[in-house]
């Protein structure tokens, strides 16, 4: 499963529109998420609905949050997308397989087997979080929080049972739109001290910047729309498991 | 996606199980957890909880952890119900718990006394060690998660945190989590809860402290030793100081003997009180010393005269 996650602070204003990067992303089978984070009201209410649009082209959700909030917002979104992801491949499979809708049209019995296995999905899931930080020159007294948000992230990553990596990408660079900081790892001390000796610039190529990390995953993983969320063990489980579902009064 | 602000439901709605069919009466409003609300109910005449849910997966994930462990534990169940009521035309997922009565832990420690704490103490890490011995990790250990009832009896609320060992945490609070004091990692083990625990107490006995130094801590700079800092310069902490060090850093063998460490440091810290409780205060010596000192110069007085 692979998510890009954006963290900025307002429009953008260089090169492609970051819409078409994500929904370019999303064509890929990248989720698009993304975190405005505003101290001051600064975002406007152009930045704040670029941030809404670029979700949706992204197939992804928004919010837009103070910086004391970020910690908790990148990981409510990293975690319900993978959620969410799950359910909608489940949901299909049980239109399928049972005839049902969704989930919310099973006995609880039945609910209750579908549910574990659904969990066991969303913690063992490969799962790769390629996340891209706005470091145009208003983000500066925000690179603190984002960092903390980062390593909190990847503290959270790094607990799922499934291989879980991630990769920061800050924008713009002195030459190139977007710069790969940190290369997929798992591990939480990659991601020490990111951007000390950053040297702020004022544009915000937020749409090339995106294309960057699509390329990224495309480099990394290749072609990756083939592996991805198998349900198919949710028939399985249901009928060599069917006795544990009594246990739900 | 979801809305903080969820509407309250008012006292008498019924809840009409679509697939059990049985009738809940709502009297009121317990508490508001990450994923829904609980309401004490009635279901005839007996009480019990209910747990509204907005999302159905979710709730569903917290009853099947309830029931694995009902299943395990088996001594009364704990999970009653699961099912689905029609509110307003959407359908709403619930679950219905035994009741639990009791206040929080910091409530029911202001209205009888810090010196509970010792005991409750001891009976939420014996709890805490039933559950992982039964391959659970509780995880959101925090003030409204531990009811305390009549002479100090707990029960843990709140199931939404409990995983499995070896996985992520489920749910966490900030202020309580290893990982946000940069002591360890957000996998399910023993040592995760210890931790929890030893905040618990902190949070507790010394609220004020604890959220002046989250409030101005620096991200960087949060580490358990800061944490050990007010437990060492707590009148009632104090004492524990060495038990704290060990759950801070995750240092015991098992939660059980975490459990008899704590109950040893109890003992210690107030049998260590109990040969200076006796003593003589200052203010009587100092009366005394001052009767003697008048009687003396009496006697010199009658002597000279």
């Amino acid at each position: 499963m692979n998510q890009i996650l954006l963290i900025t602070d307002g429009g953008s204003n260089v090169g492609v529109s970051p819409v078409v990067a994500a929904a370019q992303a999303y064509e890929e089978g990248i989720i698009v998420n993304v975190a405005g984070v505003i101290d001051d009201g600064s975002i406007g209410e152009y930045g704040a609905s670029e941030i809404a649009e670029i979700a949706r082209a992204g197939g992804g959700m928004s919010r837009i949050v103070s910086t004391k909030q970020l910690s908790q917002t990148v990981q409510m979104m990293t975690r319900q997308t993978v959620v969410g992801t799950i359910r909608q491949a489940v949901n299909q499979e049980l239109r399928q397989v049972f005839g049902v809708s969704s989930v919310e049209a099973l006995p609880p019995p039945k609910r209750a087997e579908v549910v574990r296995v659904m969990e066991d999905m969303g913690e063992t899931t490969p799962l790769r979080v390629a996340l891209v930080i706005d470091a145009s020159a208003s983000m500066k007294p925000k690179l603190l929080a984002v960092e903390e948000a980062i390593r909190d992230l990847s503290l959270s990553l790094q607990a799922r049972t499934g291989e879980s990596m991630a990769a920061v990408f800050h924008f713009p660079g002195e030459q190139e739109p977007c710069v790969l900081d940190t290369p997929w790892t798992s591990s939480t001390e990659r991601f020490g001290s990111l951007f000390g000796k950053l040297r702020m610039r004022g544009t915000t190529p937020t749409g090339p910047a995106l294309l960057r990390a699509i390329e990224y995953f495309r480099e990394s993983y290749g072609k990756i729309m083939t592996e991805d969320v198998h349900p198919a063990s949710l028939l399985k489980q249901d009928d060599t498991d069917g006795m544990r579902s009594g246990y739900v009064v | 996606m979801a809305t903080s602000s969820e509407k309250q439901l008012s006292p008498g709605t019924i809840l009409t199980g679509k697939w059990n069919g049985r009738k809940y009466k709502l009297e009121r409003l317990l508490g508001v957890g990450a994923n829904g609300q609980v309401y004490l109910a009635t279901y005839g005449r007996a009480a019990c909880a209910i747990k509204l849910g907005k999302d159905v997966s979710d709730l569903q994930a917290e009853a099947n952890i309830l029931a694995s462990l009902d299943h395990r534990e088996k001594k009364q169940p704990f999970l009653l119900d699961v099912d689905d009521a029609m509110l307003s035309g959407n359908q709403v997922p619930f679950y219905v718990m035994q009741y639990v009565p009791g206040t929080a832990v910091r409530t029911y420690l202001r209205k009888h006394g810090t010196e509970w704490f010792g005991v409750i103490g001891y009976r939420l890490l014996r709890r805490l060690s039933e559950l992982h011995e039964a391959g659970w990790v509780f995880g959101d250990i925090k003030n409204d998660n531990i009811l305390v009832s009549d002479y100090g009896r707990i029960a843990l609320v709140d199931y939404g945190g409990m995983t499995a060992s070896g996985r992520g945490i489920r749910q966490f609070t900030e202020i309580y989590d290893r990982g946000y004091w940069s002591a360890g990692s957000r996998t399910a083990d023993p040592a995760y809860d210890w931790f929890s625990t030893a905040v618990l107490w902190i949070h507790a006995l010394d609220e004020k402290r604890l959220l002046y130094l989250t409030r101005t801590l620096l991200p960087q700079n949060r580490d358990p030793g800061e944490l050990l800092g007010l437990v060492k310069s707590h009148p009632s902490l104090k004492p524990l100081s060495g038990w704290f060090e060990r759950a801070l850093h995750g240092r015991f063998e098992s939660t059980q003997e975490a459990a008899e460490s704590w109950r040893e440091a109890v003992h210690a810290a107030s049998g260590a009180k109990s040969p200076s409780a006796p003593r003589v205060p200052g203010w009587m010596a100092g009366v005394f010393a001052l009767s003697l000192l008048l009687c003396i110069s009496l006697m010199a007085i009658w002597l000279f005269s």
